[in-house]
């Protein structure tokens, strides 16, 4: 409940030079480590790597990778979202949604392609389709 | 029962495998390592109604009411499906709509597409395969509610304080009776998720004209 209106005032595109920050197929990469956390909203145009603690609201252009070990609680936006960690809360993938053999998400999920793979625990509600961009136009 | 009729009828498909045994073990589901009872509709074949059905199915054809196995569900590519599926496990390639129950595994091929509420053990779900429906998963497929502990309300202490002091009222205030707070859920729903479609789940077929609980009588489980 505290976490909806955190910060914004972290401003992450600058100060993620902290943070592991790599090209991949020309989008940026963002790589939060194991002992990394992050509480608030994030708009990020690039890919973002999660292995730490996240809270909030992410949106990104790319893709959203939570690795194993990983606690996500948080409304999630990306092309494609993989999950092989802990995911709570709302999930729209505009491409495709992996759930790995040991991901955990509970929450309601809209993606175009969905792929769970045996082992994954999965709760809420699901809806294929395309998702159209909402709001976000600039 | 109706078991046995459709059991012969599926005798006529080339990989059914209808036990001819010795008919002194009549129990299918409880030996593992027997041949189980087994149901197969191919692709021509139709059934509107409720089957409860101790053993496997395997369905290629048109298939509208509720289907209950004790063994596992199979729904070939071919298939037609407008009814409520439950089974041990549940292997849909075809086309699905309605709820699943899965004792234990459910898999959407790639090929399949299902639409409906799922309540399953475990879940695989093949890239290219359509789904949409809630989903909930556990180790088992009922959740048994945990009925609130009721908290005893303290109203002998409010009687014998109100001996000693001034007038205090006997009811024990200040104690609300919180059974169950729900815990916080960070929740941050998209506008357009909220909009769901109605489901219309197990229901059999409308303007077909007659309602297939009136013919023979309802299997009891």
């Amino acid at each position: 409940m505290d976490v909806q209106e955190a910060v914004s005032q972290s401003t992450p595109i600058g100060a993620a030079d902290e943070h592991g920050e790599a090209k991949r197929d020309g989008l940026r990469k963002f790589t939060m480590g194991p002992n990394d956390s992050l509480e608030g909203k994030l708009s990020y145009d690039g890919h973002v790597n999660v292995d730490g603690r996240a809270e909030g609201e992410f949106r990104v252009t790319g893709n959203i990778d939570v690795a194993p070990g990983a606690k996500v609680k948080a409304y999630l936006e990306a092309s494609n979202v993989t999950i092989r960690g802990e995911v709570e809360g709302a999930l729209n993938a505009r491409d495709k949604l992996i759930l790995g053999k040991n991901a955990k998400l509970s929450g309601d999920i809209h993606v175009r392609r969905l792929q769970i793979e045996d082992g994954a625990s999965l709760n809420g509600h699901v809806r294929m389709g395309d998702v159209e961009q909402q709001g976000s136009g600039g | 029962m109706a078991t046995s009729a459709w059991a012969t009828l599926s005798s006529r498909a080339p990989g059914a495998r209808v036990p001819r045994s010795t008919a002194d073990q009549p129990p299918p589901a409880a030996d593992p390592a027997g041949v189980r009872n087994a149901l197969v509709l191919g692709p021509r074949d139709r059934l509107i109604g409720e089957l409860h059905i101790d053993g496997d199915v395997r369905l290629g054809g048109t298939v509208e009411g509720q289907i209950v196995a004790t063994g596992d569900v199979e729904i070939d590519d071919e298939a037609k499906v407008n009814a409520s599926l439950a089974g041990r496990d549940v292997n849909i390639r075809g086309h699905v709509s309605g709820s699943v129950t899965a004792r234990k595994r459910l898999v959407v091929a790639k090929s399949g597409s299902l639409t409906g509420d799922v309540r399953v053990a475990r879940l695989v779900i093949q890239d290219g395969a359509t789904f949409s429906g809630n989903v909930s998963m556990g180790p088992a497929p009922e959740r048994v509610a945990k009925p609130p502990e009721p908290e005893p309300i303290a109203a002998g202490d409010g009687e014998k304080r109100s001996t000693d002091g001034q007038a205090t009222p006997p009811e024990a205030k200040g104690t609300l009776p919180e059974a169950n707070v729900a815990p916080p859920q960070v929740k941050v729903t998209p506008p357009e998720l909220k909009s769901r479609p109605p489901e219309v789940k197990g229901k059999p077929a409308e303007g077909k004209g007659k309602q297939p609980e009136g013919k023979g009588s309802k299997p009891k489980r």
